[in-house]
Formats: structure tokens, C-alpha cells, sequence
């Protein structure tokens, strides 16, 4: 499954210019015999039938977008000004190589530690100070290399770290889908629909479409939340630890998951010893803010990936806590249809 | 070997102040087809030399810098790795960014700082102190006391791109895009019938306080010395006096740190060849390069300064021209053939 993680991570998909994501999740989703279809916004939704259809409907959703860079101009001198897609910190932006769809890479630039003032280095410089570096020398140059709203990812060079932690952009929700095409290749005694929602982090968009067109009973959104577990970061701050296995939030800033969902998931892993932990902390959104107030309302549940550095060019995460939330997905996925819920 | 594939190649390698050996050793076998001896001296500079022939012939030195800029664990927490920075590092561009320790095989890891749930108001507009930064390789206590001990040197984890078709984008162009260019000039004088011996010093130490250079110059003992270091590109937020633009060719710096006499003989070499250069002033007496102290050595050298324009500098980013480069081999080959022409004022 980390293959799985790293193939995924690898591929640019900006919010909103999910595509390269998209077509390799549908070709995926096909191999595993699925149904496919991709809807107005660019969602993949893909039927797997199982051994039994269930009395209810229960979807799993994850994102396929990641944070990244949205040019959105360019300066007569060649350089791109920009602006975040997503929440990124921006304190993390500068000096950091980014790589648009055209082809083109570029770098952040920032000022020569020699040139600055004492003024300068007391102060994390705004968005609107910074500029891309394209290597174009005048405006016409630079629009030919990148035009504004093309999208722009952070470098999808990956590595291995120790103790099976794995180092990369887009963790957050990569995760989620590799979790949810391994599922797919599993037979399974349910249907299942599995999303892939796009625009998940610039306000959920994509999935409040499938939540009317799906109008599913349930919902099983996969995830990569915050990991704060860092020295000097103290008690519930630490939201949740890397290495601590499956996360199964009760509650984030914009959903309070389904109570029933809850007890049924940490159950499972209880019973089935699957090593779990819930945020001690209540932050993040997922798209389950938008499906389980789609239509009538929807039961919905999540279970998440600890990610460090979440929303950053060098995401950390464990091949174990991925292991968990994907053992505890499967477990869900099996007992759906015997649930009472 | 072109240029550039020379820059990429030096400066892909790992090799921070005081840890350079594995860059030394690929220097040594770059510059042995153009040298005749090449040593290695205590603090770990390559030297390496040309020689005309005669007896008692004069000596030309070239130096580059081969460290870089870089990072050494001083301790770890719960795992994470508590480090320094070898040389002038911003810590504003170091949270999220990739790191590769020295070790056999390579750590790697990415600086944390505390993620903005956890500070208080106000404090994401201040930067975090490296002091208050961990580099997170997955490691548990244990594990980081033994596989990176205080004292295991890190550099920037980063892979060198082109930027467009023109520019260069790496980690250590300083100052190895500058070594590149002289083994490039030592390239380009192959065939040429030289009078004088050409050193080549790829120096330690520089980014820590031009430490490596100084004892190199000593024992050396050149009658001319040509630091090539890089010098700041403009760039939008600073495009001042002490900025030259990328692409305008190779800079001739002036200044006191820079003997007049030998200043002029490149900026002639540079005008008969019809190569462009930038003027750029170091009106201190310490330009802050290697010639700093190859200029007061013993009982003094004749000293000149060229440089690349180099943006960002000191980031893992770090922004060159490749034609520039290809100038400044120039420049320094027909330098060295001025020089050599008799021009001995100097």
C-alpha cells in the first residue's frame, strides 16, 4: 500500500486541477471491476459490487486535491505572483520548489540571508511579498512558460525515513485514496461506493455534489489529519501521534461525526485489535462538513492518516497508522450490511 | 563534460564546512586531466597545480570555495533531531524543508516547528528560532542517539532543476557552480602554452569564516590570487547597488579587497574577448570572500575577485544563468592568459 501512497503523492492535483489524480484513479477503479463515472466537477464515483447489495447505502469518500500554488499574475520582470490553494502556513513557503502542470518548475525566491535587515528577520514575509522564479527574464517569457490560474504542486520527490514514516507532499488526502483503491481490490460482501472528491481543500466543494447525487444512508470519509506530536508540544495539543495508529475523530471544527459510527469504529478495532486513537484536540474539517448535510442528512463517520507537517511540501506519515486505517476501513466495509444502524 | 551538467553534478553532493572530503575527491579526478600535481592539505582544500616548466616560475592561484551551507545535530528529544546551521542560515525558509544527513546510507528527515494551532496570537508573523526547530526523520530516541550522534553534519535535500532553458536551480551553487567554472577555464587553457604555474584551490571552510583558504594561500604562496565567488542576483525584493542581473555576464568586483592593476588586466581580458561582464564594489576592505585572506598572506598577493550572479543565495534554491557561468570560465582562461603574456605589474 505504500507503493500505492507513493504513486499517488507523486502526481500533481492542486485543487481544482485534480486531473492527473483523477485519470489514474479511474483506470485504477476500472481494474478493480468497479463502475465508473466522473461527474460536472470531476468527482469519481466507482460502484463496487459485492457479494450482497446491503439494505443501506454506504459511501466512503477521500480528496484527491492537495495545497498548492495558483499563479496569478506575472511582473514585468518575469516572475510569478501567486496565491495559496488551500491553507498553507505561510511560513513554510519560502525557498521551496514547485512544479506546474506545463511543465515548467519553478522556486520560490527568497532574499539572500546577507542582503536582508534585522527589520526583515524578525517578521515571516506575507504572500504578497513573495514571487516565483521561473528562470523567464520578462513578462512575455514567463506567460509563455505558465499562464495565471495554472496550478502549481510542491516537488514530488518522495523518501523513505526511518521506523516505515515516509516523507512527501500531499499525504493529506493521498492517503485516503490509497486506502480506499486498496479496498476496492478486495473482495468485498457489500457494495460499496468509493469517491474521490475534488476541492475538498478550498471548502469541501466536490463533495457536496456527491452527497445529493449519492444520497447515500452512511458515510466513511478517509482522511489525513494533523499529528502535533512534536518535543515542546504538550498533552492534548499533539491532536494526534504519528505511530499511534487509526484515528477515529469524534469531533473536528466542522462536523460532530455520527455518535453510533463512532462506538461501532472503535469497537471494531477494539474487538479486532486494531491500534487506534481519536483527536485530543479540536481542529481540521473534512468533507463529511458537506455530505452529511446534503440532502435529508447523512450518518457520517470518519477515520484519518496522522500526518506531520500536514499542508506542507514534506508531509510525514507511518505505513502502520496507513496499515490501521485501511484494516479498519475493511473491517467497517465487511460488517456494513449486518449492521444496525 | 558541459558546464552545467558539471554544476548539477558538484552540487547534488553532499559536503558542508568542515565535512567536504566526498566533493574533494570528485574534484580530484575533475581536475586531474588539466594538472599536473594535486595534494590535499590538513584542512582538507585540494590543491592542485599546472606547471609551465620553468624553474622559479610565478604563480597564479584560482580558488573556490567546495563547502556549503549546512546543518550539524547537536543533540536529539523524544527523537528529533536538535541541530545548528554550518554557516549564515535564514531559519525564515527552513520549517517543512527537506534534509539529508551524512550518514552511510542517508537519513533523511523535514524541519518541524510548532503548527499554528498551538501558538499564540500574533506569534505565525514571528520566525522560530532554529533553536526551537526538530528535524523529524521517524527515529526513536535510541535510535537517533546512536545512528545521529551530536556532531553527524545534514545538508538541504533538494535535486537540482533547470528553470526554463537558461537557469539553474540548485542547493550549494555556492560556490561549486564557481569550482565548475574554473576546472572549466583549466578546461579551456589545455592546449595553451602557459610561462607561469596555475593553482587551482578548492577551499574548506569558507561559509564558516573563509578558514580554509587562509593556511592554502600560505603554502601556496601565489604571486596572484583570483577568488571566484558567487554575488548577488537581483531579484524584486532587492534590486540595489549590490545586485547585478542574471544573464549580464560574469562580475569583475572592485574595491580595496582587490588589487587595481589586476582588476584591470580582467576587465581588459574580458573587453578584447568580447565577453560581457558587471562591475560590481566591495568598498570594505573585506569583500567577505576568500580574498579577504589570500590577499594578506605572507607578505601579501596581488588579488582579483570575479563572481557569479547568484540568486537567493544561501537557500536551497539557489538561482544561476548557465551562460554567465560559461563566461566566467572564460573570463578567468583569458585572465589567466594575460597574466600569463607577461603582463607582471600586477
Amino acid at each position: 500500500m505504500l507503493d500505492t501512497l507513493k504513486t499517488l503523492c507523486a502526481l500533481p492535483g492542486v485543487s481544482g486541477d485534480e486531473g492527473c489524480v483523477r485519470d489514474h484513479i479511474v483506470a485504477e477503479a476500472r481494474r478493480c471491476g468497479a463502475e465508473v463515472s466522473v461527474d460536472v466537477m470531476g468527482n469519481v464515483i466507482a460502484v463496487k459490487k459485492g457479494a450482497a447489495k446491503p439494505k443501506k447505502r454506504l459511501m466512503l469518500a477521500a480528496h484527491m486535491d492537495e495545497v498548492g500554488v495558483v499563479c496569478v499574475g506575472h511582473t514585468d520582470d518575469g516572475y510569478l505572483k501567486f496565491a495559496c490553494a488551500g491553507g498553507i502556513d505561510r511560513r513554510l513557503l519560502p525557498g521551496k520548489a514547485v512544479y506546474f502542470k506545463s511543465g515548467a518548475a519553478g522556486v520560490i525566491g527568497f532574499k539572500a540571508i546577507h542582503l536582508t535587515t534585522s527589520e526583515e528577520r524578525q517578521r515571516v514575509p506575507k504572500v504578497d511579498e513573495l514571487y516565483i522564479d521561473i528562470g523567464a527574464d520578462n513578462k512575455e517569457a514567463a506567460q509563455k512558460l505558465v499562464r495565471a490560474g495554472d496550478t502549481g504542486s510542491f516537488s514530488p520527490v518522495i523518501r523513505e525515513l526511518h521506523g516505515g514514516l515516509v516523507r512527501a507532499k500531499a499525504i493529506d488526502d493521498r492517503a485516503g485514496c490509497a486506502v480506499l483503491l486498496k479496498l476496492m481490490r478486495e473482495e468485498l460482501p457489500w457494495d460499496v461506493t468509493f469517491c474521490f472528491t475534488v476541492q475538498e481543500e478550498v471548502g469541501c466543494r466536490g463533495a457536496r455534489l456527491l452527497g445529493y447525487r449519492l444520497a447515500p444512508d452512511a458515510a466513511l470519509i478517509v482522511e489525513g489529519t494533523t499529528a502535533a506530536d512534536l518535543p515542546g508540544v504538550k498533552g492534548v495539543k499533539r491532536i494526534t501521534s504519528v505511530g499511534g495508529g487509526a484515528v477515529i475523530p469524534f469531533m473536528d471544527r466542522a462536523t460532530i461525526y455520527d455518535r453510533e459510527l463512532f462506538a461501532v469504529l472503535s469497537a471494531l478495532a477494539e474487538k479486532n485489535g486494531v491500534k487506534w486513537q481519536t483527536k485530543s484536540y479540536i481542529a481540521g474539517g473534512t468533507d463529511g462538513s458537506a455530505i452529511q448535510r446534503s440532502r435529508s442528512g447523512v450518518k457520517t463517520a470518519g477515520i484519518a492518516v496522522p500526518v506531520r507537517n500536514i499542508h506542507s511540501p514534506n508531509c510525514i506519515a507511518s505505513a502502520e497508522d496507513l496499515n490501521a486505517v485501511f484494516e479498519l476501513a475493511h473491517l467497517f466495509a465487511e460488517s456494513w450490511g449486518e449492521l444496525e444502524v | 563534460m558541459e558546464l552545467t551538467e558539471t554544476i548539477m553534478e558538484l552540487c547534488a553532493m553532499s559536503g558542508p564546512s568542515g565535512f567536504e572530503g566526498a566533493v574533494a575527491d570528485r574534484v580530484e579526478e575533475l581536475l586531474t586531466p588539466y594538472t599536473d600535481e594535486i595534494r590535499r592539505d590538513v584542512m582538507g582544500s585540494v590543491i592542485a597545480v599546472r606547471r609551465c616548466g620553468k624553474e622559479n616560475a610565478k604563480k597564479l592561484l584560482l580558488d573556490a570555495h567546495m563547502d556549503e551551507i549546512g546543518f550539524i545535530v547537536t543533540g536529539a528529544e523524544e527523537g528529533f533531531i536538535r541541530f545548528q546551521a554550518l554557516g549564515g542560515v535564514d531559519p525564515r525558509m527552513l520549517p517543512a524543508t527537506a534534509i539529508r544527513f551524512m550518514t552511510e546510507p542517508p537519513i533523511f528527515g523535514a524541519v518541524s516547528v510548532m503548527p499554528v494551532h498551538v501558538l499564540k496570537d500574533g506569534e505565525v508573523e514571528k520566525p522560530t528560532k532554529i533553536d526551537d526547530m526538530v528535524i523529524d526523520c521517524g527515529l526513536t530516541q535510541e535510535e537517533a542517539q546512536r545512528l545521529l550522534p551530536p556532531g553527524t553534519p545534514a545538508v538541504y535535500d533538494t535535486a537540482p532543476v533547470m528553470l526554463g532553458e537558461k537557469r539553474i536551480s540548485s542547493k550549494t551553487q555556492d560556490d561549486r557552480s564557481c569550482l565548475a567554472a574554473i576546472i572549466r577555464a583549466m578546461e579551456l587553457l589545455k592546449d595553451e602554452k602557459l610561462d607561469i604555474d596555475v593553482y587551482v584551490l578548492a577551499s574548506t571552510q569558507e561559509e564558516v569564516g573563509l578558514r580554509g583558504a587562509e593556511p592554502a594561500a600560505f603554502s601556496v604562496r601565489p604571486d596572484w590570487g583570483i577568488a571566484v565567488d558567487v554575488g548577488f542576483g537581483a531579484t524584486p525584493d532587492c534590486a540595489d547597488w549590490r545586485t547585478q542581473k542574471l544573464g549580464d555576464g560574469p562580475v569583475i568586483c572592485r574595491g580595496p579587497n582587490m588589487n587595481r592593476t589586476l582588476t584591470d588586466l580582467a576587465i581588459r581580458a574580458a573587453e578584447e574577448n568580447g565577453i560581457r561582464y558587471q562591475i560590481s564594489v566591495e568598498p570594505g576592505g573585506d569583500s567577505g570572500t576568500n580574498t579577504a585572506v589570500i590577499q594578506t598572506a605572507r607578505e601579501g598577493v596581488a588579488t582579483a575577485l570575479f563572481s557569479l550572479p547568484l540568486r537567493y543565495m544561501h537557500t536551497p534554491v539557489e538561482v544561476s544563468d548557465r551562460d554567465d557561468a560559461e563566461d566566467l570560465a572564460r573570463l578567468i582562461a583569458e585572465t589567466v592568459k594575460l597574466v600569463s603574456g607577461g603582463e607582471r605589474d600586477a
